[in-house]
């Protein structure tokens, strides 16, 4: 009885902040004069209006529900990993060299090229860990400059070693994956690949392992009040392994899924533009890093974007009102976050510096 | 005498859960009121609900006659009436001052005036009795001063009704007797307080009128004068309590074995702990007094792995275990109710469920997931055996009352079958009932034969059931005496920094 409260709660959260974000964005709708009704109406359609539509969405939805997984366990951990673009990215680079340069079987070459992903993923989360544990580095900062390292790092690699130079266009990419590598679709001629599966599967394991798992109850008492944690003999240092590494992982599966699901190539800046990282905060923050509400919430954040191009495609309320239902959503999460960032800051403050 | 304060019909429920039921209850000017109850009968909720951060589901709260609704402490504050809580909450590198004086800061222009602040506060101590040095930092100063420096707070504020909930846990004797002392002098100029304790020998020495709380019901309101300890712990507990006490034993081999700790302090003061040695053999229970602040943190931080010395040795149970992380020092034979139940001993947010499961994951671990169902069961079992009231194992800790909250830390690590076993503070908030139950505990598991290290503030505690007595002061064991040679004078004065007298 409690599980399930305790599941339809984190549920429930983000739909509520959507909501609000909604009616933010009528009043918006409102001012300018447009018929609140209608707009809405096109923004469902453009979000669940058809079957492409909804698997469309849920294409979108797929990469943001991994990066989300994974910040929701490192912040569960109390860990603030700001980093998911970058470990996004460089999965995603890593995941497009693996499927043009390793050999054998497209099958095994797919599965290769997501796992490595995951390692670079995870391994490039772990190097802020390494910082903080090692040097007290700030975590959130250095995940967030690690970002601009990663993004800068592949953008080279794509506009110089491994450029695309077999077609005329001046694009920075790769080139095209073999089309055996790629993720299968899940219908044809659908955009919805075997990624959303994985993202589905991270969410239930993900809920499991920090519910239910021995590992996941003191990654928790960690992020709740770390002197309890030590004094119960919970070993920081390898939860944050474990956090970081996890949670690496799995924005890094994010890129990966994108690359070989969705464009089939690494494309510079692809990842970044549509800002998945954030969207994957987002979605963790709205529900407060519950794995199963961290999935409903991302694909809400997708429904928001591909519902806005359905608004712009049929209506003449500008785009900008999707901006406006973002931005309550963003400040709804940043008032979450700025309280749990300060809260930890403040008891860290008050409880001296024993650990 | 003049009713500052009354409440008439008092109800408080959260959920289907009565806290406080059909309450009525007043406060006259200059008496001194204690609230007197077991752990979880609704104490901490009706003082709650007078200083405005519950409201009560039925009845009225009338002050000098009129009726108010508080929707938070501010309103309160603003009609006389201020609080201090069971746990400080002071700021710790702030001054004295600045932590008297925030919310009413007194400005010279735009800016803080901190010379006017410090004058203020050094005058309101004097006139009250309650002298302190207002530019000292709270951190630094010993819990009898940050008491102090609470209630200063509260009368800055302008406050005529003070509620005291549980003041005097973490104090020595001497500075309770200095406290009662205090308080009975604010009174006497005409200032009125509500006293919550669990020690009914300071409500015999304090109070004025004593109003009895069982199971969110008052089942007794009288005067002091009326009344003896065994009536009220009648009323309270709703039966007589049996009397326990060390047997003479004979102790084992040693468990604990520190030699020669030392732990460096910041740059320029005094070491920490400076060359402390001891030793805890099985079937023995080893006291340590001393005013909280002379080391005795420290070192159970340093036993129980939580912060490495600089120099010595730590051996438990047969084995070298100095600078060994937490986990393996756990295994190794170590059990541990802290000093600090909020900060080392539990998750506020967590459920009662995963505080309890905290020590005993390896216990509960079945292919990596925990084993939920027996937790449960044996949970259960703690519940009923310490009295431990709670909505269910999946509440929050932090509805837990304080003295319950503690019960189940100590019910957890009495569970932890190990041969060593740290107690801190072990009965810091829990009712008289539930002190007895949990120094019969400590007493069966000495007999079983494991070796206690028992560190405490409260003095009879110590003398109650310590085999030898240690006394820390300023990071060094200032003496030790056996339990038959032990007076609470001689133990006083070695606390005190004085020389034992042979
Ligand atoms: N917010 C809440 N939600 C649910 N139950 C609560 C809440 N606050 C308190 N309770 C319950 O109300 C009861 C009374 O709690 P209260 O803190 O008033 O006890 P108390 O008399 O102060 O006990 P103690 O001596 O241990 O401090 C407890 O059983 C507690 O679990
Ligand atoms: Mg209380």
């Amino acid at each position: 009885m409690n599980v399930i409260k305790r599941t339809l709660l984190g549920m429930l959260q983000p739909v509520v902040a959507v909501l609000i974000g909604l009616i933010a964005g009528a009043v918006a709708i409102l001012l300018i004069g447009d018929s609140v009704v209608d707009t809405y109406r096109e923004m469902w359609n453009g979000a669940f209006g058809s079957f492409y539509f909804l698997t469309n969405t849920l294409t979108r939805a797929t990469p943001i529900i991994l990066t989300g997984l994974g910040v929701a366990l490192a912040f569960r951990a109390g860990f603030f990993n700001m980093g998911a673009t970058g470990q996004m990215v460089l999965g995603g680079l890593a995941a497009a060299i693996t499927g043009l340069y390793m050999p054998g079987p497209g099958w095994l070459v797919m599965i290769m090229a997501l796992l490595v992903g995951m390692v670079v993923g995870g391994l490039w989360s772990l190097f802020a860990g390494y910082m903080d544990a090692r040097f007290g580095v700030n975590l959130l900062i250095s995940t967030l400059l690690l970002n601009y390292i990663a993004s800068l790092f592949a953008g080279y690699m794509v506009s110089f070693p491994l450029k695309d130079r077999t077609g005329s266009a001046a694009m920075s990419q790769t080139p095209m994956l073999e089309a055996d590598v790629w993720l299968p679709k899940l219908f044809s001629g659908m955009s919805l690949h075997a990624g959303f599966i994985l993202a589905v599967l991270a969410a239930v394991a993900i809920y499991i392992f920090i519910h239910h798992s021995v590992a996941g109850y003191e990654i928790r008492m960690l992020g709740n009040n770390p002197f309890f944690a030590a004094y119960g003999g919970v070993k920081r240092g390898r939860m944050m392994v474990v956090a970081m590494l996890t949670s690496g992982a799995l924005a890094g599966l994010a890129g990966a899924g994108e690359v070989l699901g969705t464009q089939h190539r690494y494309l510079d800046g692809a990842l970044t533009s549509a800002d998945y990282g954030w969207s994957g905060i987002m979605a963790t923050l709205l529900a407060s890093s519950h794995p199963i509400g961290t999935a409903v919430a991302g694909i809400l954040l997708a429904a928001l974007q591909t519902g806005a191009m359905g608004v712009e495609r049929n209506t003449n309320v500008p785009l900008e009102v999707a901006s406006v239902i973002q931005a309550t959503l963003t400040l709804f999460v940043s008032a979450r976050f700025g309280y749990l960032f300060l809260k930890r800051r403040k008891e860290r403050k008050n409880n001296g510096s024993a650990v | 005498m003049t009713v500052l304060l009354e409440m008439q019909g008092i109800t408080k429920k959260y959920g289907d859960f009565t806290a406080n039921h059909d309450i009525h209850f007043d406060v006259r000017k200059g008496e001194i009121h204690a609230l007197v109850g077991e752990n979880g009968a609704g104490k901490t909720t009706m003082m709650r609900m007078l200083y405005g951060m519950e409201q009560p589901t039925a009845g009225r709260i009338l002050v000098n006659g009129k009726e108010v609704h508080f929707h938070d402490p501010s309103q309160a504050i603003r009609h006389g009436i201020g609080m201090v809580h069971q746990h400080f909450m002071l700021f710790p590198s702030f001054t004295l001052a600045e932590n008297i004086v925030i919310g009413g800061e007194p400005k010279k222009g735009a800016f803080f005036d901190r010379q006017s602040a410090a004058d203020k506060v050094r005058e309101l101590g004097e006139r009250y009795g309650m002298p302190i040095d207002p530019w000292k930092k709270a951190g630094d100063c010993p819990l009898g001063i940050q008491q102090r420096t609470e209630i200063l707070k509260v009368l800055y504020q302008g406050a005529d009704v003070i509620i005291l909930d549980e003041p005097t846990g973490v104090l020595t004797p001497g500075e309770v007797k200095e406290l009662l002392a205090a308080i009975k002098g604010l009174a006497a100029q005409g200032k009125s307080f509500i006293l919550i304790t669990h020690k009914l020998h300071e409500v015999m020495e304090a109070a004025d009128r004593i109003t009895v709380l069982r199971d969110g019901v008052i089942t007794g309101q009288m005067a002091a004068n009326d009344t003896d300890e065994e009536q009220i712990s009648r009323l309270m507990v709703g039966r007589e309590l049996v009397q326990m006490s060390r047997a003479a034993r004979e102790p084992g081999e040693k468990v604990l074995d520190i030699q020669a700790i030392k732990l460096a302090g910041g740059k320029g003061s005094k070491p920490l702990l400076d060359d402390v040695s001891l030793s805890v053999r099985r079937g023995e229970i080893v006291g340590i007094a001393g005013i909280s602040g002379n080391g005795q943190s420290e070192l159970l931080q340093v036993i129980s792995g939580l912060r490495q010395p600089d120099r010595g040795t730590v051996e438990l149970n047969g084995a070298d275990v100095t600078g060994a992380p937490v986990r393996q020092i756990r295994e190794q034979g170590l059990a541990h109710i802290p000093e600090d139940r909020y900060l080392w001993g539990a998750s506020r947010d967590a459920t009662v469920l995963d505080n309890g499961l905290m020590g005993h994951q390896q216990r509960f671990r079945k292919r990596g997931l925990i084993d939920r169902s027996s937790l449960r069961k044996v949970m259960n079992e703690w519940v009923q055996r310490f009295a431990i009231k709670t909505g269910s194992l999946d509440t929050q800790a932090q509805f837990l009352s304080g003295g319950n909250l503690q019960k189940l830390i100590a019910a957890r690590e009495f569970a932890q079958q190990q041969p060593f076993l740290i107690a801190a503070e072990p009965t810091r908030g829990v009712d008289v009932g539930a002190m007895e139950l949990i120094h019969g505990e400590l007493l069966e598991r000495c007999r079983g034969g494991d070796g206690i290290l028992l560190v405490s503030s409260e003095l009879t505690e110590i003398l109650k059931l310590s085999d030898r007595i240690l006394v820390m002061y300023e990071g060094r064991i200032a003496g030790e005496l056996t339990a038959e040679q032990a007076t609470e004078e001689q133990i006083s004065l070695l606390m005190a920094g004085g020389k034992r007298q042979s």
